[in-house]
């Protein structure tokens, strides 16, 4: 080939092909289940490591995987008093509680229109399995207010089969504002100290209004308040990447 | 404070207690002392030596030891005496032990009879005129005096008290802690005098323990975790009933 200016063409090498490494990519979103981060406090921090180190220890031997509140998780428990002797709860997460190798996470179940909720311990060593069958999250860390909404909301069937994972990254977030029951709640939920932004409140303005005298607006800026856990966490996730690979 | 799991699958809570820098400071002889055994001074967490005074020092440049922050004594029989200058470690329990944890409450400062002994108090209202937390009568007619140690309004707290016969778990060899059941008077990282049990029940509980003590100079090579035998172990698989 000849160029307009009478000079053979310069040899171009191919473009680079762009190679999309899905395994950094999965790398890159890091979970650090809430329950290693240790607590604000005076506790010496070897207390901590050996916490984490059994905390690691169970992990190796169990499988604990990654979820959070919103989703729909089945766990077997051994129970000496059950046929087959054991015990298989499936429910929405609600909430996840403690910290260390006392960690906790309540399970929602409405079974034969009987709301039921039963709080497991992550590391005690009765819990056979646990599988997540749905993952999503929702708009908060808190579903306490799921006692008050209408039980459709809670409803969710026993035999489910596992909702298959699409790719390993970006759990979906579901933003379903749920339908709450006439009051009198267990709490009133409209309150903004508890911050709720998944209920679809059919309350006139004047209740919504007067519910906002209970806002504190200082709370956010209050420097005494602040826990900055990302130096902490960063270390944390480091070590038990660490220690889970062994 | 931790869970701790059985085989059986029973929670329960425990205390970890670490042994900081112990060292045997004194042999007092029974002679010496005018009790029916003899005692050892035993030292806790090494402390600046700038604060005390050249004479309170003496025990320390004795012993060859750092400034201790808490010097306890211990009776002893005359078979278990140690060396003065010895460290001791947290292998000189074993699990399965009995134990008695003494330390200093949590101090609660001045305080009212209904939080310090637990008193009713008054109703908040049908007409009590400012009185609902107070104590009331303290005493008889026929008595016409208070009698000594009538439960008043004081400072509460910061004393010694003990919990007794607290079953030792596990122990770690390599920090030194003692993983004990239930919980112990005093605040988070306060200093703590552990003892063998004196209750009746667990007289014979102590089966072949270290005698006088643990000397990790020795020819023991201790595993870096020590468990109780219905300790559930992490690296066991989970507890399934048969």
């Amino acid at each position: 080939r000849i160029n307009s200016d009478g000079k053979p063409a310069k040899f171009q090498p191919p473009p680079k092909p762009v190679i999309i490494d899905k395994q950094k990519q999965r790398e890159q979103r890091r979970f650090l289940s809430p329950e290693f981060i240790p607590p604000r406090g005076r506790t010496d921090p070897l207390k901590f490591y050996i916490e984490r180190k059994d905390m690691i220890q169970r992990r190796k031997v169990f499988n604990i995987p990654e979820f959070y509140v919103g989703h729909i998780l089945a766990v077997t428990t051994a129970d000496p008093y059950a046929s087959n002797k054991a015990n298989r709860f499936v429910g929405i997460c609600i909430q996840r509680g403690g910290k260390g190798l006392g960690a906790t996470f309540v399970l929602r179940n409405v079974i034969e229109d009987q709301g039921v909720e039963i709080c497991y311990e992550l590391y005690n060593p009765r819990i056979q399995a646990i599988e997540v069958l749905k993952l999503e999250k929702r708009l908060d860390d808190n579903l306490m207010y799921l006692r008050d909404a209408l039980p459709e909301y809670s409803t969710f069937d026993v035999n489910m089969k596992p909702v298959s994972r699409l790719d390993h990254e970006e759990i979906p977030i579901n933003k379903l504002q749920v339908r709450m029951k006439p009051k009198p709640w267990s709490k009133r939920w409209e309150r903004p100290k508890y911050n709720i932004k998944g209920i679809k409140f059919e309350l006139p303005e004047k209740k919504m209004k007067e519910a906002q005298k209970w806002s504190q607006p200082w709370l956010e800026f209050d420097m005494l308040r602040e826990y900055d856990t990302s130096k902490i966490e960063e270390k944390i996730w480091k070590e038990v990447t660490e220690e889970l690979k062994k | 404070m931790m869970p701790i799991w059985t085989k059986s699958g029973k929670k329960h809570a425990v205390t970890l207690l670490k042994v900081q820098d112990c060292h045997v400071l004194r042999y007092i002889s029974k002679e010496e002392s005018g009790g029916k055994t003899s005692k050892l001074l035993v030292g806790g967490k090494n402390a600046s030596p700038f604060y005390k005074s050249e004479s309170a020092m003496e025990i320390f440049k004795e012993a060859g030891v750092p400034r201790k922050q808490k010097v306890t004594t211990f009776n002893v029989t005359d078979d278990a005496i140690i060396k003065p200058g010895t460290p001791l470690y947290a292998a000189h329990f074993r699990p399965g032990q009995f134990v008695d944890v003494t330390a200093k409450t949590i101090g609660k400062g001045f305080q009212g009879v209904m939080k310090r002994w637990g008193f009713k108090g008054q109703p908040a209202s049908h007409g009590q005129t400012k009185t609902h937390r107070r104590p009331g009568a303290i005493s008889t007619n026929k008595a016409a005096k208070v009698y000594r140690g009538k439960k008043m309004p004081g400072k509460m707290g910061n004393i010694y008290r003990t919990s007794f016969g607290l079953k030792v778990w596990r122990i770690n060899t390599k920090h030194d802690i003692i993983y004990v059941n239930g919980s112990v008077p005093g605040h988070t990282n306060c200093l703590v005098k552990v003892k063998d049990s004196k209750l009746p029940t667990y007289k014979d509980c102590n089966k072949n323990p270290p005698f006088p003590t643990f000397f990790a100079d020795g020819d023991e090579k201790l595993p870096e975790d020590l468990y109780d035998e219905e300790i559930f172990q992490f690296t066991d698989p989970s507890v399934t009933y048969a």
